[in-house]
């Protein structure tokens, strides 16, 4: 019953516009808290939406940083057996393509079966065409790798030398010597393009 | 002079269903018939016209929107919306309290304590629920003089039983008494009012 003590207060006529500004207050859309909660919920989706494509994009950095270390540790690997190998022989070869000259530089394991080979001041090739290198083998020419050259610079790869022989019922072939010619893009079976260099080890 | 409406226990319960139902024109008719009584109160707690008539427009936006809250079997809606207001006011009246604790309003706010409750003059009868004004005065007006001061510094000032203890120097048990006391005479007193009437 003490809530009946309000009405001890003498009542106030209010002024007449108070009416309207009070019921229009009372009955206008609630539509306050829409525009902030569109807002928190952009805010929300921008965040989470950065949250992804930053964990996304770590990922991938991560994975191709990982997939970087371990080609690098190949490479040092390879090249390191290359150069510290006892049975590793140096063949620097002089060559002369597109009126330029450069060189090819084979370290040969003979131990371990491998050609690092590594060439400098090649022509790049016309878009129909690649360098191809070659064994030459006591049976013949075998191909080695085919080696598209688009930029002009410095390009290192690393081969497996033929073994022949043993399981496959072939007989073994020996490594006589390397050679190299233009090719069509894809490569050819035999030498048929224009030779680079032909080279007896 | 204006004959004043008349608010039964009836037409308040027809209010209540109307609003229950997002009836905006029974928001206009309770307007007419309560703001007189919220403004007035609002007016006496924080003594400042500005804030009595945001307070007037914060009950009648509580009230639309919560009227689903109020329990027609706990009591009638009047009453319900008179706590509203009082506590809004008081809601005001705290955080300028807070900001302004040595304002002039403050000293005009005391003369509560004095008994500064005189029932309204004859042109306000025309507002509904002056009987009610009456009745609620007459109450007060039974209640010793002791006890109606702790009642009206609980009531208009939402002072705790501490504060009223402090304000008044009495203890705090004293305190405690007096308003037990001044609430089962006001629950008697008013007993019989479950309707507002001419």
């Amino acid at each position: 019953m003490t809530d009946w003590l309000g009405m001890l207060a003498t009542p106030r006529s209010p002024h007449p516009e108070l009416k309207g500004r009070v019921l229009a207050r009372a009955l206008a859309p609630r539509w306050r808290w829409r525009g902030p909660l569109a807002a928190a919920a952009l805010l929300t989706l921008a965040v989470a939406g950065g949250a992804w494509w930053a964990y996304r994009t770590i990922g991938t950095l991560t994975s191709e940083r990982d997939g970087l270390v371990a080609r690098v540790e190949a490479l040092e690997d390879t090249v390191a057996s290359f150069i510290h190998g006892p049975a590793t022989r140096l063949i620097q070869i002089p060559v002369s393509t597109g009126g330029r000259v450069g060189s090819v530089t084979i370290f040969a394991d003979s131990v371990r079966h491998r050609w690092l080979v590594r060439c400098d001041g090649l022509a790049p090739n016309a878009s129909d065409q690649a360098y191809q290198l070659w064994f030459i083998t006591d049976q013949g020419m075998a191909t080695a790798a085919v080696m598209p050259m688009d930029q002009d610079k410095p390009m290192v790869m690393a081969v497996e030398m033929p073994r022949g022989g043993g399981e496959g019922g072939l007989a073994e072939q020996r490594v006589l010597g390397a050679a190299m010619s233009i090719e069509p893009r894809a490569g050819s079976v035999r030498p048929s393009g224009p030779m680079v260099f032909h080279r007896l080890l | 002079m204006t004959s004043p409406k008349r608010l039964s226990q009836e037409h308040q319960r027809s209010l209540e269903r109307r609003l229950k139902a997002g009836d905006e024109r029974a928001l206009g008719e309770l307007f007419d018939l309560v703001a007189p009584w919220i403004l007035g109160l609002a007016l006496h707690i924080v003594h400042d016209e500005d804030e009595a008539e945001e307070v007037v427009g914060d009950v009648f936006v509580q009230v639309w929107r919560h009227i689903d809250q109020h329990d027609a079997g706990r009591g009638p809606l009047v009453p319900w919306i008179l706590s509203i207001a009082r506590n809004r006011s008081l809601d005001a009246l705290r955080r300028r309290r807070r900001w302004q604790r040595k304002s002039a309003h403050l000293d005009q706010a005391q003369q509560v304590e004095g008994g500064d409750i005189a029932p309204a003059a004859p042109h306000e009868a025309t507002v509904p629920g002056w009987p009610v004004h009456r009745e609620v005065h007459a109450a007060l007006a039974a209640l010793s003089e002791d006890q109606r001061r702790v009642v009206l510094l609980s009531y208009f000032e939402g002072l705790s039983h501490r504060e009223i203890a402090q304000r008044l120097h009495q203890p705090l048990g004293t305190v405690k008494t007096r308003l037990r006391m001044a609430h089962q005479k006001l629950t008697e007193g008013l007993r019989h009012l479950k309707d507002w009437v001419e």
